[in-house]
């Protein structure tokens, strides 16, 4: 036993020493995390406010410029541009300098006055579409309100009784993330995807280089065992990705303000057990590879697109087709992802998070046997 | 200059590529991968949010609001908890993403002409969802309101205004008209940086790149025939988006052809430029794909191709214009979805040309720098 321990101790070593003579491979590995985090972080968001709007207001009065106040008060409309005739939307719109257009026609006050419906025109570019969806909806409804309002205060005026006039008024609460800031939704799941980038793609491209440069053949006449092999090439890996976790955590924490409600047990026993799903996945790709351009490519295929995007790290996977969804049931991002969010922000622990701890176990259990098994069989050869 | 040279390394560069079957059958298999990933996942159209209606009233009013919302199209409502307090495990599990909680007296306010208010809890951990949820939602009571208002008589003789909402360019709103023109300049991206830069390192770390200077073969010679066949892989891997997004997704494509291909061509020369200095400054082929990632990943956070620039804060929005793929992107959703022509496009082909010329450019002077060391 204390051979074994030796023998992997000078396989971490040399690996490491590998990592060490080339400072960029650290720096691809350490600092990278730190850029992509601080990246997506501040870059990331589908929040939609300010959308920029331009408008020509044909009539000039005071009434039309009550109205037109509305949407310079409302948080999703900017106002960023008075044009004066109709062809500065198309302008507007064919160099992005605004999103929605809003157009008052000549006569809207006078059609006020005499109690009619005064014509206004929203355009809406659609080529960004979850800003026009968001623009989309709010011009509708800030229409609706303003109407209403006319409608009550004439009924006013006219001595009615409002009785029929009362009105729905919807009060928006955001749970979890009063603030709408993407970081709180985006930095635990941020986490996994860098986790699975350093992980997959590095060990799949660490065993096939050793069989490029021949050297996998040296390590076979040495004493050392597979598995001793196995544990040592994946010891450095699980180190660096655990530090990975680490800077991450303290990062978010201190410059964003990520709140850790939950047990730091709960995410360390998630993330061992993500990094063994990933390093399976990774010696897996290794075995089956021919080159190191292959390996790349599938690394690419089965770790960096499914994790980002069959993980829910940022697209919500219930709104996708079904079978999509079975598919990322084969990934163990998603489960990471699930944990990592949960116990950051909903202050779940171990036992409430079970079903996706199994599943990773499961995972990472699968992966590491049929890739020591294929591993096996191509050495033996 | 030699045809023939040139025309022996590109045989000899696809005779390489053949050796490996399983790469060329990955290399075509990559595209259609993410065609179906951005297509599906992150085009998608939010839709059929799963809904948590807590009713307190239970009053024809507070049953008509939520046939409102179900009858939308984009709320579900999968759950009818007793009280407010039952919401919080379905939020906290994720059960719904929405809930709409209706006070009780909610109909008996309306009757006296009050204005009641109503609840609309949204899931804040997902922006995406909270934005478009929440508007959806106020866009529902809304129309409740236009139509209670409507039926009173009032509103007949009442003034009002009419507000014709049109949405433009993309009138179906499908995320998708957008993500697939992207992709075909972020798939070219991909290929150009990813496979070539591997392939000049390849022919440094085996050492072959020496065998090749001691032949006849002078630098532009090599060049060339070095990366034709990449670009030539480039084009086919995005003739297949191009075309899985005209005919699978049904991409309309309302611009001119030419638009389209200027575009891709004056971006091309940014991709070879980027691919042959990261070839450069790489000595392994490890190094040279840690390279690529280095580039890559803010490309495709700040460029817009999957997070719209308009909600980066205004700290970060100029940095967006240091990304080439910005540009690219802007010709190709401008030809794509709203048919701008080359004068509305002015400022992004130029911005390609500059990038062009500086990186290619620049590419360019230190590979034969390099090469007659």
């Amino acid at each position: 036993m204390s051979g074994a321990l030796v023998r992997m101790g000078a396989i971490v070593r040399k690996e490491f020493r590998h990592l060490g003579r080339d400072p960029r491979m650290l720096l691809a590995v350490v600092i990278t995390p730190v850029i992509q985090l601080l990246l997506f972080a501040y870059a990331i968001s589908f929040d939609v406010e300010n959308v920029p709007t331009i408008v020509i207001d044909l009539d000039r009065t005071p009434t039309s410029r009550s109205y037109l106040e509305k949407y310079e008060a409302s948080p999703f409309f900017e106002v960023v541009e008075h044009g004066s005739t109709l062809a500065d939307v198309d302008d507007a719109f064919d160099h992005n300098t605004a999103r929605v257009a809003v157009v008052i026609s000549a006569g809207f006050a006078r059609t006020l006055d005499g109690g009619g419906q005064a014509q206004v025109a929203v355009l809406v570019d659609g080529s960004e579409p979850t800003a026009a969806k968001v623009a989309q909806t709010y011009s509708v409804a800030l229409n609706q309100l303003y109407t209403q309002q006319l409608t009550r205060a004439w009924a006013d005026a006219q001595g009615l009784d409002l009785s029929s006039l009362g009105m729905l008024e919807p009060r928006v609460r955001t749970w979890y993330n009063p603030e709408r800031r993407s970081s709180d939704f985006l930095i635990p799941g941020l986490m996994v995807v860098i986790i699975a980038i350093v992980t997959v793609q590095q060990t799949a491209v660490t065993l096939v280089r050793e069989r490029d440069l021949g050297t996998q053949e040296q390590l076979e006449v040495s004493p050392m065992r597979r598995i001793e092999l196995m544990v040592g090439k994946l010891l450095p890996w699980t180190l660096i990705a655990f530090l990975d976790v680490v800077m991450i955590t303290l990062l978010g924490r201190a410059l964003f303000g990520i709140p850790l409600r939950g047990q730091p047990v709960a995410l360390a026993l998630g993330a061992a057990l993500f990094v063994f799903a990933s390093l399976g996945m990774g010696l897996l790709i290794s075995a089956i590879a021919p080159s190191m351009d292959t390996a790349n490519i599938i690394a690419l295929l089965i770790a960096f697109l499914p994790s980002f995007l069959l993980s829910g790290f940022a697209f919500d996977l219930a709104q996708v087709p079904i079978v999509l969804q079975w598919l990322a049931y084969a990934f163990p991002a998603q489960y990471m992802v699930t944990i990592s969010r949960a116990v950051f922000l909903k202050g779940a622990g171990v036992a409430d998070l079970w079903p996706e701890f199994a599943a990773l176990a499961a995972y990472a259990a699968v992966m590491l046997g049929i890739s020591s098994l294929l591993y096996g069989r191509r050495s033996s050869r | 200059m030699s045809g023939k040279r040139i025309r022996l390394l590109i045989w000899k560069e696809f005779t390489q590529l053949r050796r490996d079957p399983l790469l060329i059958r990955l290399l075509l298999v990559m595209p259609v991968a993410q065609l179906i990933l951005f297509g599906y996942v992150v085009a998608v159209d939010i839709r059929n949010l799963a809904t948590a209606v807590v009713d307190l009233d239970r009053t024809v009013t507070s049953r008509k609001l939520e046939a409102a919302f179900s009858g939308s199209g984009y709320f579900t409502i999968t759950q009818t908890p007793r009280t407010e307090d039952d919401l919080r495990p379905l939020l906290d599990r994720g059960t719904v993403k929405v809930a709409l909680v209706i006070p009780e007296g909610t109909q008996d306010r309306l009757t006296r002409g009050e204005t009641a208010p109503i609840g609309i809890i949204v899931d804040g951990s997902d922006s995406q969802i909270s934005a478009v949820g929440s508007g959806y939602a106020s866009q529902i009571v809304a129309q409740f309101n236009a139509d209670r208002r409507e039926a009173s008589g009032v509103a007949i003789e009442a003034p009002g205004i009419d507000a014709r909402v049109r949405v433009m360019f993309n009138p179906t709103l499908d995320p998708v008209n957008t993500m697939i023109p992207g992709l075909i300049a972020a798939i070219m991206m991909i290929s150009l940086m990813v496979i070539m830069s591997q392939a000049v390192v390849k022919e440094r770390e085996s050492g072959t790149l020496e065998q090749m200077f001691v032949t006849p073969i002078k630098a532009t010679e090599y060049l060339i025939g070095k990366l034709t066949p990449y670009a030539a892989l480039a084009t086919a891997q995005m003739l297949l988006v191009a075309a899985g997004g005209l005919f699978w997704f049904r991409v309309p494509f309302n611009g001119s052809v030419w638009v389209v291909l200027v575009g891709l061509t004056l971006f091309m020369f940014t991709c070879i430029g980027l691919g042959l200095l990261v070839s450069l400054v790489s000595r392994t082929r490890h190094q040279a794909q840690q390279a690529v990632m280095f580039i890559m990943i803010p490309t495709m956070v700040l460029s817009g191709f999957i997070f719209p620039i308009q909600s980066m804060p205004a700290i970060i929005q100029p940095l967006t214009n240091l990304i080439p793929l910005t540009f690219a992107l802007q010709v190709l959703r401008g030809a794509f979805v709203k048919g701008s022509d080359f004068a509305a496009l002015a400022v992004p082909m130029l911005a390609l040309v500059g990038f062009g010329v500086v990186i290619f450019g620049a590419s360019i002077v230190a590979t034969r720098r390099r090469i007659a060391e």
